[in-house]
């Protein structure tokens, strides 16, 4: 059998090394380089997909790699990080579609960029908890040399903040993976043993859990670990935006899944109603605070922390129901949430990057009546915000849906007062639309250029996922749903 | 009684062939320099050590001691001179770009084989008479290639190295004569008969820290550390902060293990003297504006991460092995930093733009420092996943979140080396071929650490 989810992993790492070995490789080149590696990882995920994703792991490709410590080179793909694998391929090939225009050092840029696909990848597809960990601060690097190099003026200060913040937050995590490794009998860094038989119990799980919190509270990000996040939106550029919250930030609420619910399950369900009330807050908090943007990327990179909030909601409600629909739905939503948040936060990040690119600021004051001049980019910002707000027959429908409908079996309070963020997302984006969008048309905006060829490559197919998400999310569901079923617990 | 076996002395020369080697090697070259040609005794001395290297491979796996137990040919001391040895030798590589031409060239590369006999001796003594002599011999050497420029800096930093260096050798070997006085026997062996004796075994246990940690430069015996690496040539600050170091703690290693298991607050001690290390060298390293110095502090606090693996000895073999890895991890890092130093000068300033004019010099020293911080895939990684995961093994959870906590601060202090490298550019100097060859080789070993550490862990299990 060829290994595919290898291939796949390392298509775009080889071509970062095409790119950067050989002297005198031209900006050209190096796009192009950057497309066909990316769009072979892209293809090899959907072959993993055609091969079939079991309800365990499925294709799993393992190598010796340091016996004696029972880590090895191990990958493989379940229900919960196929989702995932698929997103990050998409996002990455658009992200570079996007960017084909960067003339700033473009061969370092796709490098770059290549180099942090094969981390989330990497992250997402291992099944070793030393090479997860390997690839989780791979893309530290890569993703600070992203925003260092091809940000706004103040980027240097973000990057560092991002840096040091989400150091900061993997250090404990290497910490809850040595308890694990050294709680396993016989020792192993093998998550799929760690999984079957958690090895911690009691105060020592306990411990591991509030590292793995913080570790991925900070990537998620959850308050009061989210002040790295506006910062590094605003100072990075669109295509790192749009990674950056398309794809890192599920590294985090990934981790709270297959981490924090799968390795410590019990101390993770006594734990989680303190979890899920600051997942509820944060998301209020992160809603409330986009409301007070007057700066589009802002206020898209705030509702992130808003939508991540429920990721974790539906996570912590799942842990807290000890079995049958409740959890299952919570759960499914949860991870169905993070590929649609992928994909239409994604979008927006795009849009708004396209019309910072026009008009050369982002303060919705400045515009109005754009949808008149610039009609495509006007109805595709219309509806990715309307994706982004929840509504029905868009990506985000479905898995707030379930969120919500697992997260009132188990506390209903709870979700009755989270519901508020929705109807607070909801008047914001509007609020956008009408600002940005209707209205009078200023004049200086009169010859604004609407949407160019390389614009509708890039955006073109999320505004379809968005869609087929929205409108028929039951076969990625089910897909979900086959592993999250099998859940211990 | 042990000490009183007869010695075979076929047998143990052939063992300590290796130490003898790097002795002779530093014989051969102050003959070639007497004869002036000092090319030749930099040659002569690179491949001396790469003699003495090769002589230690077959070794590994052995455990036994020769001169009557006195000097231990284990795990320890068999590493010692597998990564001692060589990174001596690029040091003295390394250290053809600065005494090139200069008086008394062949000097330097004889002194640096000399001084190596001292840190070889300290990691695998048995006996308290081999850790005397192993602090002397290395300071005797050290002293004189700080001194080498003779300037002003220069003799002032050696004078503080050695008047700091007299008084801690002098309360060491105070201080172990309560232990010999106690036991009866210089042997580290016999240092079980402490048990019950608390006061003694203590004067003995500070004494030894006193000794060692200045050789190590652990905080408080490491005021020395940053003058005498600033004073001398970057080559021999890049030596002193990797071969005596790595010595001293694999001596302290020999001794603690040998501690009789009532006497276990020694494990409380070493573990708050790697706290202080590697707080206070981070933070001192933090507000540096002059490269060696920061590099001096940082490896204070590298030595605190160090002591993580000697605190958690005797509880399996993750503390060992951590140990050894570490030590090589930080020779190929370490050296590596200072080789780029001595491209740019010592000034941070020098940086600037270093990663857009010199893509791989720029590229190597980033890959350095994040192996310091302990940033995956790279050695440093690997080096303090083994420690941490050793000293939590030990039970000592609370000192691994403090080295933790350390590693984010110590990013702060490389992001600043790190963070210029993309910025604003400054003229750079050419690169010399030497430097380049050396930094190459700590690149090539920083990586292939991280990736393979399985061929080293493999080996000390």
């Amino acid at each position: 059998m060829v290994p595919l989810v290898s291939l796949g992993l390392f298509a775009p790492l080889l071509g970062a090394a095409l790119i950067v070995i050989p002297p005198r490789v031209s900006g050209h080149l190096a796009f192009a380089v950057g497309l066909v590696a990316s769009g072979l990882t892209l293809l090899a995920a959907v072959g993993i997909g055609l091969r079939g994703v079991g309800s365990g792991f499925s294709q799993v490709e393992e190598v010796s790699w340091i016996p004696s410590l029972g880590a090895a080179y191990r990958v493989g793909v379940d229900g919960i990080s196929f989702p995932l694998i698929l997103l990050t391929a998409v996002l990455f090939l658009v992200a570079l579609i996007f960017s084909i225009r960067v003339t700033q050092r473009p061969r370092a840029y796709v490098a770059l960029f290549l180099l942090l696909e094969s981390a989330c990848l990497g992250a997402f597809l291992s099944l070793d908890l030393v090479l997860f960990y390997v690839f989780f601060e791979v893309n530290l690097v890569a993703m600070y040399f992203i925003i260092a190099g091809w940000g706004h003026e103040g980027r240097q200060r973000a990057a560092l903040t991002f840096f040091l913040y989400t150091l900061a937050g993997s250090l404990p995590l290497l910490l809850a993976i040595l308890a694990l490794y050294l709680g396993a009998h016989p020792r192993t860094f093998d998550m799929r043993v760690i999984i079957a038989h958690p090895p911690l119990t009691g105060v020592a799980a306990s411990l591991t859990l509030l590292a793995f919190l913080v570790g991925f509270g900070i990537k998620t990000p959850v308050f009061p670990f989210h002040t790295w996040l506006p910062a590094a939106h605003v100072e990075a550029s669109t295509a790192g935006s749009v990674v950056l919250a398309g794809v890192l930030l599920k590294l985090g609420t990934y981790g709270f899944v297959r981490f924090a619910l799968q390795m410590t399950p019990q101390a993770f369900h006594d734990a989680a109603l303190a979890i899920g009330i600051v997942a509820a807050f944060s998301a209020l908090y992160g809603a409330l605070v986009a409301l007070a943007q007057t700066d589009l990327k802002r206020m898209v990179a705030y509702t992130s922390v808003n939508h991540m909030g429920y990721v974790v909601l539906g996570v912590a409600a799942a842990a807290a129901a000890l079995g049958g629909r409740t959890r299952t739905l919570a759960i499914d939503g949860a991870v169905l949430q993070m590929v649609s948040h992928g994909i239409v936060t994604g979008a927006l990040f795009l849009l708004v990057g396209m019309l910072e690119e026009r008009a050369g600021t982002r303060e919705m004051q400045a515009f109005g009546g754009l949808l008149r001049i610039t009609p495509v980019l006007g109805w595709a910002f219309i509806l990715a915000a309307f994706a982004s707000l929840g509504l029905p027959g868009l990506a985000h429908f479905p898995a707030e849906f379930q969120i919500f409908l697992g997260t009132f079996g188990e506390w209903p309070p709870v979700a009755a007062v989270t519901l508020i963020g929705i109807v607070i997302t909801a008047g914001l984006y509007l609020r956008a639309i009408q600002t940005v969008f209707l209205g009078t048309l200023p004049d200086r905006w009169q010859h604004m250029p609407d949407l160019n060829r390389r614009d509708l490559w890039a955006i073109v197919p999320l505004l379809a996922l968005i869609v087929v998400v929205g409108i028929a999310p039951g076969s990625l569901l089910d897909l979900i749903h086959r592993t999250t079923s099998g859940l211990l617990l | 009684m042990s000490a009183m076996r007869a010695i075979d002395f076929g047998r143990d020369l052939a063992l300590l062939a290796p130490q003898i080697t790097v002795a002779l090697t530093g014989v051969v070259a102050l003959g070639a320099e007497m004869l002036r040609r000092p090319r030749a005794a930099l040659w002569l001395t690179v491949a001396g050590l790469l003699v003495a290297t090769g002589l230690a491979v077959p070794l590994v796996g052995r455990d036994t001691t020769v001169f009557a137990g006195t000097y231990r040919i284990d795990v320890l001391s068999v590493w010692a001179t597998l990564i001692l040895s060589p990174a001596t030798a690029l040091s003295a590589i390394l250290a053809v770009g600065e005494v090139r031409g200069t008086d008394r060239e062949g000097t330097v590369y004889s002194l640096l084989a000399f001084t190596t006999v001292g840190p070889l001796a300290l990691a695998g003594a048995g006996d308290l008479m081999f850790l005397v002599l192993g602090v002397l011999i290395s300071s005797l050497g050290s002293f004189a290639l700080v001194a080498y420029p003779r300037d002003d800096r220069a003799t002032e930093a050696a004078m503080k190295y050695f008047v700091f260096g007299s008084v801690t050798s002098a309360i060491m070997i105070f201080g172990l004569t309560y232990w010999f006085g106690a036991t009866g026997s210089t042997m580290l062996g016999d240092l079980h008969r402490l048990a019950g004796m608390r006061l003694v075994a203590v004067a003995g246990l500070v004494a030894v820290l006193v000794g060692l940690g200045y050789k190590a430069a652990i905080v408080p015996f490491h005021f020395w550390a940053p003058d005498a690496y600033d004073g001398g040539p970057v080559a021999v600050a890049a030596y002193l902060s990797i071969v005596p170091k790595v010595g001293a703690i694999f001596g302290l290693a020999q001794v603690m293990a040998d501690l009789p298991a009532q006497l276990s607050v020694w494990r409380i001690v070493v573990a708050l003297l790697a706290v202080v290390s590697m707080t206070y060298g981070n933070l001192a390293a933090l507000p540096q504006e002059n490269v060696v110095r920061l590099l001096a502090y940082s490896s204070i606090a590298q030595a605190g991460y160090f002591l993580l693996g000697v605190v958690a000895l005797g509880h399996g073999t993750l503390a060992v092995q951590s140990l050894v890895v570490f030590a090589a991890a930080y020779a190929a890092m370490n050296l590596g930093a200072f080789a780029v130093v001595l491209r740019t000068g010592r000034d941070l300033a020098g940086f600037g733009g270093l990663g857009r004019q010199a893509p791989w010099t720029g590229g190597a020293m980033v890959i350095f420092l994040l192996s310091l911080v302990g940033v995956p895939p790279l050695a440093g990684f690997a080096g303090k996943v083994l420690l941490f995961g050793a000293a939590m093994d030990a039970g000592f959870v609370w000192l691994a979140i403090v080295a933790i906590a350390n590693s984010v601060l110590s990013l702060a202090v490389y992001l600043r080396v790190i963070v210029p490298l993309y910025g604003p550019t400054q003229p750079v100097r050419p690169a010399l071929r030497t430097t380049v060859l050396v930094w190459s080789v700590a690149l090539v070993l920083t990586v292939l650490l991280g990736l393979g550490v399985q061929a080293l862990v493999g080996q000390v299990a």
